[in-house]
């Protein structure tokens, strides 16, 4: 019995390690979704981004001697404003173009669509473009941190006890740090709010002379700024290589749609939600099946509920 | 415009055999193999245009039929010794049912959420099979009886096979342009609202299209798994699948015929060659091909390059499109006296409305309205911006729900049925802005409102021509509608509102941008409706026109009914004039 | 101040505005008033950016307007409250009004444009810590007057501030209007349906009907012409 207790609080602890880092991974694409009303497609390719940058800055850029053990965690934030520049140059010169066109005509739910199948064909080329200069070979990054664990004994029994991996734990504190930043961001600098003006009625900021346009290009980068932060803060566990944006893309949408699309506190409960979910899972269900949960999550709550757990209303026939 | 039948069908006979003709002639069995392939993605880009390019239901999950398509061969040979030529079939039918269990839930889904929502079956459906254990299954070779297996050693029969499936699927594909199943799909994809008013029931008909679309695809990916020989997971299920579904179709074009063709036509070779030579130094060749396209595509030719081309062809050929409202500006203030209209001394009441209501939230849109419509009346819904007229028809029409009250038709009451029900019932409406198909003719435009009260294409056409002429439009039933001017356009949409026979007409602002001579025009039009068996009620702003054409006005103010009557009473009465024109201004000038 | 020459703006085949010309002179109050439909907002927009003529000159401060993004304009000294007040509802009523403070002249002079909102609008001291989506129709229309304010403007354009309000509640808001005018100076455009009211205090006014304008004059000159009420309602 008490091995089953520490066992469901093993999982339980890893769930919400894990959840922290999915969660941050939702708020970058709730994010931009929040303010520009687009859909990222290509939102695990940053992260795949962020992965190979923060592993190339690892290596090769930072005094590895002088700061030590927290090298990969040093990279993974680094390259985030590489990545935030690249997300607004994209949004600039790309994704902000397809915002008038339609595919058929021109109503404001076409234009949105036509902004996910764009990003999807970004996706397309930066997954393979990365294929063909980074090739196919999984790497990692390295640190001492992910082999050892803080130990957190059980009261009950001197014998149990819920292991934390430091590495993860160190993610997971970062993650919600980052998210605490940007919550405090976006609700107390006047950037954040101008960010939030353009996002509640574009047309009543332009009257009061906010850059609309300018606003969505930041938007854009931040959100790919997290992803890429988030994608080094994965690659200390999970093996990278070009299309690993793929395996984290139904984790994402499932976590922001659980959420409430749009929401920055939402979703990174949701992402949260998400974690859990597959963690969990692993209990009662073979290792493989373990995303099928997520897939039976993110269905259901779409055709239930698909304002989220904790959003407003959403596009609904 | 579109092409006749007989010389699409021509058009078809002869690419097919061009392309067998090419098959023989290449010897080299890579390229054969290519060949073979392209026919087959276009198979699946023409099922994703049967229902995407049509609906405009974005999908991302066509894999999810093709895998199914591709396993249910595979898995029928392997554990039961089921030949292809039943597998594909049975492949078919199981993808039909998958589109039914997949499009029916999802559909209450909208834009962005629908594709993401589609994007999730067929990525579990990788996992699924992975853990099932079929990771990687090769079809056995049946030496014993290849023929009965779908087993052949010449390449060129693969061929052959892969052009029937191709010619089989464009037919189709043909059949569905011509009639009310790709003309319903369009209008929904136009404006799935003004589709529903007239009486299209779009839920069938993405159903319809969903099972038809997901029947082609299974075929596709059950020769795909014949030719290929093995099947994983990810070759069948992947998320490359579907994007090359939906890409190959809005490369080319979507909603035509010929789209998917020119996308696989296109696409394909170029990038399996590019893979071929430089996949061993670029090995993402293929996907970098396919992104770049979309990317271009979206930007460049947002609707395909089929229409692209034609629109840049025609542009030379056609005089410029849009010509602006005319109408020599007049003087405003003379106001014509109304003709008196005959009418029967006791008319009955078509249109019944009691005690109707609507709130969004805590804002009381519409408020306890009641009146009555007499049959073979022009009757003019006014008011002051905000005041609920919208809401009032949306109410009426069945697109929005009555918190309270009733609404009777011809006695029956017809309160929450949905929009096309209210139409088939006899009740047709207009809207403010029009939404055309633009690249098609009047009557094309005008005969989606015909399907509801007309059983065959026969009779649909007549019907779509009869209102044609109503609207005096006969002489320009076959000019595209991007030609059209403005007075044209309102007049086209009142015709496709005409076409299902309606007892009543609603018209939301039928006369906004019309100079004074189109408006006279149009008015003429409205008031010889009632005469035709046709009750009018109209919202508008032109006040100078509606005076002398309604019998009778129904005046609202912040969602209640201020007042009703006949036009001379309506617009000297005080409460009217303070509601448009302000309070103060009522009691410094006293009507006289 | 504000010159608009010849304006024309057409959506499709369909003219909105149709060689439409006014002048707003320094410290004038100026009402432009027409029925539904006439293209009162169009013109707003169209001096705001949010809509592209056709042809037509807009000149502001010596400026050529229409040279310039929308999103630049304000920033010259032009608040627009828009039509249905459009209030960021999320937002509190102070942060709404901090947005209306986005141009450099909002930012530089925040302290006292602050305080005399206040002045003006105490309801909105008491509720500034309200969101503003959870305010009444008439309290939403202060915040929204109040954002124009906060951007220190030399010209305030209000579209139809007095819509869906109960008649009390617009008279409450062109009492203040008034007041803005008389004490602080301000040049006003103001947009409406209400002819009575908007005409009552105005220096000059125009009518539009179906995108053009149709009469023009002082408001003793607009209130004597029955055209007026028959531009309205046809007869």
């Amino acid at each position: 019995m008490s091995a089953f207790v520490e066992q469901f609080l093993q999982t339980l602890a890893s769930g919400l390690l894990i959840g922290c880092i999915y969660g941050l991974m939702c708020v970058g694409l709730a994010f931009i979704f929040g303010i520009m009303r687009v859909i990222n497609f290509a939102q695990g390719d940053f992260m795949m981004l962020g992965m190979y940058l923060s592993i190339y800055i690892g290596l090769n850029v930072l005094p590895a001697t002088v700061i030590g053990a927290p090298v990969p965690f040093v990279s993974a934030l680094v390259s985030g404003p590489i990545l935030f520049l690249v997300g607004y140059l994209l949004n600039r010169t790309l994704v902000s173009r397809a915002s008038g066109l339609s595919v058929a005509t021109s109503t404001e739910v076409e234009a949105h669509q036509t902004q996910l199948i764009l990003t999807l064909g970004l996706a397309l080329i930066l997954e393979n473009g990365a294929l063909i200069l980074l090739g196919p070979a999984p790497v990692t990054a390295t640190t001492t941190l992910s082999s050892s664990a803080w130990e957190i004994p059980l009261l009950y029994d001197e014998f149990s006890a819920v292991f934390l991996n430091k590495a993860r734990t160190v993610d997971a504190g970062i993650c919600i740090a980052l998210v605490v930043a940007l919550f405090w961001f976006v609700k107390h600098t006047r950037l954040g709010k101008q960010l939030r003006a353009a996002a509640y009625n574009a047309e009543a900021a332009l009257y009061m002379g906010i850059d609309v346009t300018r606003a969505h290009h930041i938007a854009f980068g931040l959100g790919t700024a997290i992803a890429g932060i988030a994608g080094g803060l994965v690659a200390i566990y999970y093996p990278v290589q070009p299309f690993v944006g793929v395996d984290f893309i139904i984790i994402m949408y499932a976590g922001v749609v659980l959420g409430g699309m749009g929401s920055i506190v939402g979703s990174f409960w949701g992402g949260m939600t998400i974690g859990l979910v597959q963690q969990m899972a692993t209990l009662v269900l073979p290792l493989q099946l373990q995303n099928a949960a997520i897939f039976v999550v993110f269905v259901t709550i779409l055709l239930l509920r698909p304002q989220g757990l904790f959003g407003r209303s959403a596009e609904r026939a | 415009m579109r092409q006749k039948p007989g010389l699409s069908l021509a058009i078809i006979a002869v690419l097919v055999a061009a392309w067998l003709a090419l098959g023989f002639l290449i010897e080299n069995s890579y390229y054969r193999l290519l060949l073979t392939i392209v026919p087959i993605w276009a198979v699946l880009a023409i099922s994703w245009n049967v229902f995407s390019g049509y609906s405009g239901l974005v999908s991302f999950g066509h894999a999810a039929f093709f895998g199914l398509g591709a396993y249910t061969v595979t898995l029928c040979l392997v554990h039961w010794n089921i030949t292809p030529w039943f597998g594909i079939p049975i492949g078919a039918l199981l993808g039909a049912i998958a589109g039914v269990a997949i499009g029916y839930p999802t559909f209450r889904l909208r834009g962005s959420y629908f594709a993401l929502a589609m994007l999730a079956y067929p990525l579990a459906l990788v996992y699924l099979f992975e853990w099932m254990g079929y990771q990687e299954v090769t079809l056995p070779i049946k030496r014993e009886a290849p023929t009965w297996f779908m087993q052949f050693s010449d390449q060129r029969v693969y061929l052959l096979l892969a052009l029937g499936l191709l010619t089989v699927a464009l037919v189709i594909s043909l059949a569905i342009e011509r009639s009310r199943f790709g003309m319903s799909l369009l209008a929904v994809k136009q404006n799935e609202l003004a589709a529903e008013a007239a009486g299209v029931d779009t839920l069938r008909w993405k159903l319809r299209a969903i099972v038809l679309s997901a029947a082609l695809a299974s075929a596709a990916g059950g020769l795909y798994a014949v030719v290929l020989l093995v099947v994983t997971p990810t070759s069948v299920f992947g998320l490359v699948v579907s994007a090359q579904a939906m890409i190959l179709a809005l490369f080319g074009g979507a909603g035509i015929l010929w789209g998917p063709v020119i996308g696989a036509a296109v696409l394909v070779p170029m990038s399996e060659v590019l893979q071929a030579e430089l996949g061993h130094l670029l090995p993402g060749i293929q996907g970098i091909v396919y992104g770049i396209a979309i990317i271009l595509v979206i930007l460049l030719a947002p609707e395909g390059i089929y229409w692209r081309v034609r629109d840049l062809l025609a542009r030379g050929a056609r005089p410029s499109s849009i010509v602006p409202s005319g109408g020599a500006p007049e003087s405003i203030s003379s106001s014509p006296t109304p003709v008196a209209r005959v009418q029967p001394i006791h008319p009955a009441r078509i249109l019944e409305v009691r005690g109707i209501s609507k709130s969004y939230g805590g804002l009381k849109a519409v408020h306890d309205v009641s009146f009555a419509v007499p049959e073979g009346s022009i009757v003019g819904i006014i008011g002051p911006n905000g005041a609920g007229k919208t809401t009032l028809f949306n109410l009426l029409n069945g697109l929005v729900r009555p918190d309270a009250g009733s609404v009777r038709f011809h006695g029956k009451d017809i309160t929450g049925l949905k929009p096309n029900q209210v139409c088939r019932a006899g009740i047709g409406r207009t809207f403010q802005v029009v939404r055309t198909f633009p690249r098609m003719s009047v009557l094309e435009n005008v005969v989606v409102g015909a399907y509801v009260s007309h059983g065959t294409e026969d009779l649909a056409w007549r019907a779509a021509r009869q209102a044609v002429d109503r609207v005096g439009m006969t002489a320009r039933a076959d000019v595209v509608a991007s030609a059209l001017t403005n007075k044209e356009l309102r007049l086209m949409e009142l015709a496709r509102a005409l076409a299902s026979e309606p007892k009543l007409v609603l018209m939301d602002e039928p006369l906004a941008g019309l100079g004074a001579t189109e408006t006279r025009e149009v008015i003429g039009l409205i008031r010889a409706l009632p005469s035709s068996g046709v009750t009018v009620a109209i919202i508008e702003h032109t006040m100078h026109a509606m005076v002398t054409t309604v019998d009778n006005f129904v005046v609202l103010d912040h969602g209640q009914l201020l007042t009703e009557g006949p036009p001379a009473e309506v617009t000297r009465n005080p409460q009217v004039i303070e509601a448009y024109l302000g309070r103060k201004w009522a009691m410094k000038n006293v009507a006289s | 101040m504000l010159r608009v020459e010849s304006i024309s703006v057409s959506f499709g085949g369909l003219r909105a505005l149709d060689d439409v010309s006014l002048e707003v002179g320094q410290g004038q109050f100026v009402t432009v008033v027409g029925p539904n439909g006439a293209g009162k907002t169009t013109l707003f927009k169209t001096i705001s950016g949010t809509v592209e003529p056709s042809g037509g000159k807009i000149v502001f401060g010596g400026r050529d307007l229409l040279s310039y993004q929308a999103a630049e304009r304000p920033h010259f000294g032009i608040a627009h409250v828009p039509e249905g007040r459009k209030v960021f509802g999320p937002m509190t009523v102070l942060e709404n009004i901090e947005m209306g403070a986005s141009t450099k002249a909002g930012q530089g002079e925040w302290t006292a444009n602050l305080e005399r909102i206040y002045t003006i609008f105490p309801v909105l001291h008491e509720r500034r810590e309200q969101l503003a989506g959870t305010l009444s129709g008439g309290e939403q229309q202060m915040v929204a007057i109040a954002r124009g304010l906060a951007s220190s403007p030399q010209l305030l354009m209000l579209d139809e501030p007095s819509m869906g309000l109960s008649p009390t509640m617009a008279d409450v808001i062109f009492d203040s209007i008034k007041q803005l005018h008389r004490e602080l100076a301000l040049t006003i455009l103001l947009v409406e349906q209400r002819v009575a009211e908007a005409l009552e205090h105005c220096d000059y006014g125009y009518v539009l009907e179906t995108g053009r304008v149709v009469l023009k004059g002082s408001l003793d000159q607009l209130s004597a012409d029955d055209r007026v009420r028959q531009a309205y309602l046809g007869m």
